[in-house]
Order: structure tokens, then C-alpha cells, then sequence
């Protein structure tokens, strides 16, 4: 039992593997067409990410919003929610967590306690939010998390430009926080910050909560509705208190990238960390570890990416390229690999039936 | 201002543009209910749209052919949607996955088209789009005719392909098999109907009017292209065949009320309304919304609706 577990882990990580390699020949080809060495483009890349040390605390910097993204979504998606509003969610714990750092009139270190509490409990609300509406009114939550989407960044827009916009400035952005509100830094002067042990925390609570009854149920829901139903479960209680978990985490990561790094918001905070959660979590099969891994990889794909685009006339859209066929490849691999399986089945079989005769 | 707003020249223009921002969705919208009703949710409706819209757009820059752009958008469409097809039907993997897959995929790929076509360039490349018709003067009748016969021939394709929706789904053959395979695949399967193959059919006609309404956008409504030109109108569109309950005619109105939306933001912003653009810029979201709320409750989804068919499993 214990054997073929291992043997089906060792499989997955296989085919997931070669899929990631499949993405990133075809991305090389994509190289060629835009009239430049893949090799170069490759090594650029590798050279990016782990040329010197600060290059290196930079992968960390990455990878803390991007796991903690990755894991979040990967709770809603066991319980088979789709919820794509990792970004809006990170949006949103970033403008509270900012209010209350601007405007609320307390002692720094309790401002930085309801500072965070405020970036979790939004996030959490803006996807529960979605929830909601789904166990109420059957609202699809892809298309209501994505909406949501777009309505936060319009209202970050809004209040860049507007109510919070910094008073002696005309670019669209926030004033500073106070410097005892900033996450520490780790070494010197380079970016990488106290968030990290954040992520640790986030990593280790992820690696328990599976094994908790409420981890239990998630995933009873993911088994559907007959199922969690007949188990006894809220059905529509736990896709609610689902959704808060997973956008709790965005809204986390919303806090510690604007204490973190950026001090402010600013236009775009939120990048592409929604869609790049999205395909962490299931490049790594909704599992810890694998989420771990998978985040480690983007990270090193993604400072790779930039720095490839700075040096080299390689499009960065490559690297946006590579990510899509990543995804479509993931969710393929399960079908190509049992067929494989099946072809090579038969292939064995017909070898054996004429030794046989 | 305000009473700028209750003024009838405001109104005719807010009406007009109703219409013509109704077309990028009324099309996808109305491609998606033959999707849909063979019982597949194509979330990359998006993705599908902002393919043909980068395609499309550089064949009228290379060739100075709208039409033959127009074609082209289409074709990418029909094209790029055969991977869906690909996937939720012969693969039978998670639909929704797949749609959001097939959408990132889609920005990466029009991004780096747009750039090995176009290379960097400080000013966006642009293109001559589609001209109003005037109906031989029909459109200098006050008031209406700025309305209703001013716009460019995509926008009069898009509202004759409602009957003509309606026509194939309700009265030919194809559409009665699109819905079978959509309520009761196995039924249909042991009546001959080939499943997979109507429901890749379903999916790239889907597919090719989501091309057109993409295409719609960088030659007939923007005359440039850029990665934010859908903007969540794929999305919308599926929306709107949940809200319009799988009916061309109420997916019309549903266009309509959308494009109503959209067309209150600009005309407010014009107008300087005082209101903060941002604000105005998140109505059409969340109209949609809203607009799930009140008829995800109604709407009866088709009974296969987002299964994949198996012969071999009951």
C-alpha cells in the first residue's frame, strides 16, 4: 500500500516534470521566432535568479506573496470552488491594512496588529463574499471572483487618485507608512524582509490543516455535494467558511508585500500574483509540498524572466507564454499519461501474447 | 451638468452607444449559447477573444483589408477554441480549469505576437476601422436615425445574427441534436448522434463568434489593439447566457442592458460628471454581478452541463 503511493507520488512528479519541460521547449521555440539564442535566453534566465546573492534573497521576495497566494487558492480549489480572485482579494487586505496604518490614531504596534488583522479579514470577506453568493443565488464564483477582480482595482484606482492619494504628490499613490510599521529587513540593504517568517508560519499551519476536521471537510465538499452531504456536512456553511480561508491568504500576502516592499499603494500592486496562484496551485496538485515546489519554480521563472527581458531582446510575454502552456499541460497530463499507459499496455501485452504462441 | 444628462442630446448619444457597445458581447454571448447548450462551459471565451482581436487586427495593418481582418479574427477563433474542445471533450479534463488556462495562455500569446509583428514602438500601431453607414440618409433623420443607423455593418451583423442563432437552434436539425447532447448525452449517443462531435462543433462556432466580437474591438470600435482590449467582455458574455436563461432573444437584451452600462461610464466621464471615472469604470462589473444574482436561481442549465461524456462510464 505504502509502496504504490510512493510509486503513484513518484509518477505524478514525473509527468508533472515532463510537462514543465515540454512548456519550456516550446517557449525556447518561441526564442527562435523572435530572432534570438534560446540558450542564451535560458542561461540569462538561470543567471537572473541566482547570479549573486542579492539575487538570490530576490527568489524569497518573490516566492513569499506567491506561495502564500498559491496555497490560499489551493484550499478553495480541494473543495472544487473556483475561486480565480486571488488577486482582488490581495488588493483588498493591501487598502485596508493601509487605512487603518494611515489614518487610525493608536500606538504603532497595536496599528500594526489591526493593520494585519484588517488585511486578512478583507480578504477574507471578499472572497466569502463570493461564496455567499453562490450558496444563496447559484452565482458562478469564476465569474463573481473575477468581477470582484476588476472591481478592487478599480477602487484602488479610485483611491490613489483620489481620498488617499499622497497630499504632496501628484503621482497616483499613496503617502508612506511610518518606518516602525515597515516589516524589518533581513540583510543590509537588500529587499528581503521579516514576511518570510510569515510564510514559514503559513506553510507550517498548511501542512496540519489538512489532518484538521475542517481541512476534512473541504475536502469532503471537493468529493461534491452528495457525498458531504450524506457525510453530514453544512454544505453550504463550509463552501462560505472555504472561501474566507482562501482569500484570507491573498489578503496576507496583500499586507506583507505592501509592509514589505512598497511602503504605499500604488497602481498594479497586485501584478499578476492572482493568475500566477492560480497556476502554483495546481502545477502542484492542490498539494503542500507540491505547492512549494511549484512556487520555488515561478519564483526562479519569474526573476528570471525579468532579468531576461532587461538583458536580452527576448519578449517577456515568453515567459507569459511558458506559464499558460504550463497549465494546459498540467491538466492534460493526467489524460496523455493514462493513455500512454494504455498504449504501452497494449504494446507489452501483444509482445507477451506471441511469445506465448 | 445634471441637467446635461436629462437632456435629449445626451440620451441619442448614450442610446447609440448602447448598441455599438453591445455588439462585443451580444456576439460571444450568442455564440456561447450553442456552447453552453451542448453542455460545456468555454470560460475561454476571454482568451478566445483577445486572440482574434491581436490576429485579426494585424492582418488589417499588414493587408489594409478590414474584411479580410474581420475573416481572419474569426478563423483564430474557431481555431484557438479547438483547443478547448480539445480539452473539455476529448481530454475531459475540469472545464473550468481549462478556460482559465486557455486565457492566460491568451494574454502571453497575443502579447508576444503583437510584439514580434509590431516590434517596440512608443505610439500604438493603428488602422483605419470600419466606418459608420448612413442608409442612404437614413441616418440624418434626427434623433433616431443617430441611434439606430449610424453604426458600422459589424454592429447590424451581430443583431441579424440573433434570428439567425435563434433560427439554427431551435429549427434545424444540429440545433436539436446541440441540445440533446446537452440534456442527455447517452440518449443521444444511442440514437447515433455523435457526441464529441457535436460538441466540438458546438464549441468552435462558439469559438467563431467570440472571434468576431474580439476582432469587433481593434477594427471596429478602438482602431489599435491593446493587451486590456476585452477587458472581461468574454467573462460578460457568459454571464449573459446564464442571465439570459440559453435564449438568443433574452441573450440580446441581456447584451443590450451591458452595453447600456457601458456606455452611461463613458458618457458620464465625457461629460465630467464629477463622479471619479473609477467609480463609473466598475459598473458594467458590477452589473454582472447583479445580474448573476437575480438569474443564476432561474436559469435551468442544461443537464450535462459542465459533465464530460464517457461511454464507458454510467
Amino acid at each position: 500500500m505504502k509502496n504504490k503511493l510512493v510509486r503513484n507520488a513518484g509518477r505524478e512528479v514525473f509527468g508533472t516534470v515532463l510537462m514543465v519541460i515540454v512548456a519550456l521547449l516550446i517557449g525556447a521555440i518561441l526564442v527562435v521566432l523572435s530572432d534570438n539564442q534560446p540558450g542564451e535566453a535560458y542561461s540569462t534566465m538561470l543567471r537572473g535568479a541566482f547570479g549573486s546573492t542579492q539575487k538570490i534573497t530576490e527568489l524569497f521576495v518573490k516566492l513569499t506573496p506567491t506561495l502564500i497566494m498559491a496555497l490560499g487558492v489551493s484550499v478553495a480549489f480541494r473543495a472544487q470552488l473556483w475561486n480565480i480572485g486571488a488577486e482582488g482579494q490581495f488588493i483588498m487586505g493591501s487598502i485596508c491594512s493601509m487605512v487603518v496604518a494611515l489614518y487610525l490614531p493608536v500606538p504603532i504596534p497595536l496599528r500594526m496588529v489591526i493593520a494585519f488583522a484588517a488585511a486578512v479579514v478583507a480578504g477574507g470577506l471578499w472572497a466569502g463574499l463570493a461564496g455567499w453568493l453562490k450558496t444563496r443565488f447559484n452565482a458562478n464564483e469564476v465569474i463573481t471572483t473575477l468581477m470582484f477582480n476588476y472591481i478592487a482595482n478599480y477602487l484602488l484606482l479610485y483611491l490613489i487618485n483620489g481620498p488617499m492619494q499622497d497630499p504632496y504628490s501628484d503621482l497616483s499613490q499613496t503617502d508612506l507608512i511610518p518606518d516602525g510599521m515597515r516589516l524589518a529587513k533581513l540583510i543590509g540593504t537588500y529587499r528581503l524582509h521579516a514576511g518570510i517568517f510569515l510564510m514559514l508560519l503559513v506553510v507550517l499551519i498548511m501542512i496540519f490543516f489538512w489532518r484538521t476536521t475542517l481541512g476534512y471537510r473541504i475536502n469532503l465538499v471537493g468529493q461534491g455535494e452528495k457525498v458531504a452531504t450524506y457525510s453530514g456536512i453544512h454544505v453550504k456553511q463550509t463552501v462560505v467558511v472555504t472561501m474566507c480561508i482562501s482569500g484570507a491568504f491573498s489578503g496576507l500576502a496583500g499586507f506583507i508585500e505592501t509592509f514589505g516592499i512598497n511602503y504605499r499603494l500604488l497602481d498594479g500592486i497586485a501584478g499578476d500574483a492572482g493568475n500566477i496562484a492560480t497556476i502554483v496551485a495546481l502545477l502542484g496538485s492542490l498539494n503542500v509540498y507540491g505547492i512549494i515546489a511549484a512556487a520555488m519554480f515561478f519564483s526562479v521563472l519569474l526573476c528570471g524572466g525579468a532579468s531576461m527581458q532587461r538583458m536580452t531582446d527576448v519578449p517577456y510575454s515568453v515567459v507569459d507564454v511558458i506559464q499558460g502552456l504550463i497549465i494546459i499541460l498540467v491538466i492534460a497530463k493526467d489524460t496523455a499519461m493514462a493513455r500512454l499507459n494504455t498504449w504501452f499496455g497494449k504494446l507489452f501485452a501483444r509482445k507477451e501474447k506471441e511469445h506465448v504462441e | 451638468m445634471w441637467s446635461e444628462v436629462f437632456s435629449l442630446g445626451f440620451l441619442v448619444s448614450l442610446l447609440a452607444g448602447t448598441i455599438r457597445l453591445a455588439t462585443p458581447i451580444l456576439m460571444p454571448a450568442l455564440g456561447q449559447i450553442y456552447t453552453q447548450r451542448a453542455g460545456i462551459l468555454n470560460l475561454g471565451v476571454e482568451g478566445t477573444m483577445l486572440m482574434a482581436a491581436v490576429c485579426g487586427f494585424s492582418v488589417t495593418a499588414a493587408t489594409g483589408s478590414l474584411w479580410f481582418g474581420f475573416a481572419v479574427g474569426v478563423l483564430t477563433g474557431a481555431l484557438y477554441s479547438v483547443l478547448m474542445a480539445w480539452l473539455s471533450v476529448s481530454l475531459r479534463v475540469n472545464q473550468v480549469i481549462a478556460g482559465i488556462g486557455m486565457n492566460i495562455l491568451a494574454t502571453g500569446l497575443a502579447a508576444y505576437i503583437y510584439r514580434l509583428i509590431f516590434g517596440i514602438r512608443t505610439l500604438p500601431a493603428k488602422i483605419v476601422p470600419f466606418q459608420s453607414l448612413d442608409f442612404f440618409g437614413l441616418s440624418k433623420i434626427p434623433y433616431v436615425g443617430t441611434v439606430l443607423f449610424n453604426h458600422n455593418i459589424l454592429v447590424y451583423i451581430a443583431f441579424a445574427l440573433v434570428p439567425i442563432t435563434w433560427f439554427i437552434l431551435e429549427k434545424t436539425t444540429f440545433g436539436l441534436k446541440i441540445k440533446a447532447v446537452g440534456e442527455h448525452p447517452r440518449a443521444a449517443d444511442s440514437k447515433g448522434i455523435s457526441v464529441s462531435g457535436i460538441r466540438y462543433a458546438a464549441v468552435i462556432i462558439g469559438g467563431a463568434y467570440a472571434g468576431a466580437g474580439g476582432v469587433f474591438m481593434t477594427i471596429a470600435y478602438l482602431n489599435m489593439f491593446t493587451e486590456s482590449v476585452i477587458g472581461g467582455f468574454g467573462y460578460i458574455a457568459v454571464s449573459v447566457v446564464i442571465f439570459a436563461r440559453f435564449t438568443p432573444g433574452r441573450a440580446m437584451w441581456g447584451a443590450l442592458l451591458f452595453g447600456f452600462a457601458s456606455a452611461l461610464q463613458v458618457r458620464l466621464q465625457a461629460l465630467g460628471s464629477g463622479i471619479p471615472s473609477q467609480l463609473l469604470l466598475m459598473l458594467p462589473y458590477i452589473l454582472t454581478v447583479v445580474a448573476l444574482i437575480f438569474a443564476s436561481k432561474k436559469a435551468e442549465f442544461p443537464s450535462a452541463y459542465t459533465i464530460p461524456y464517457s461511454r464507458m462510464e454510467r
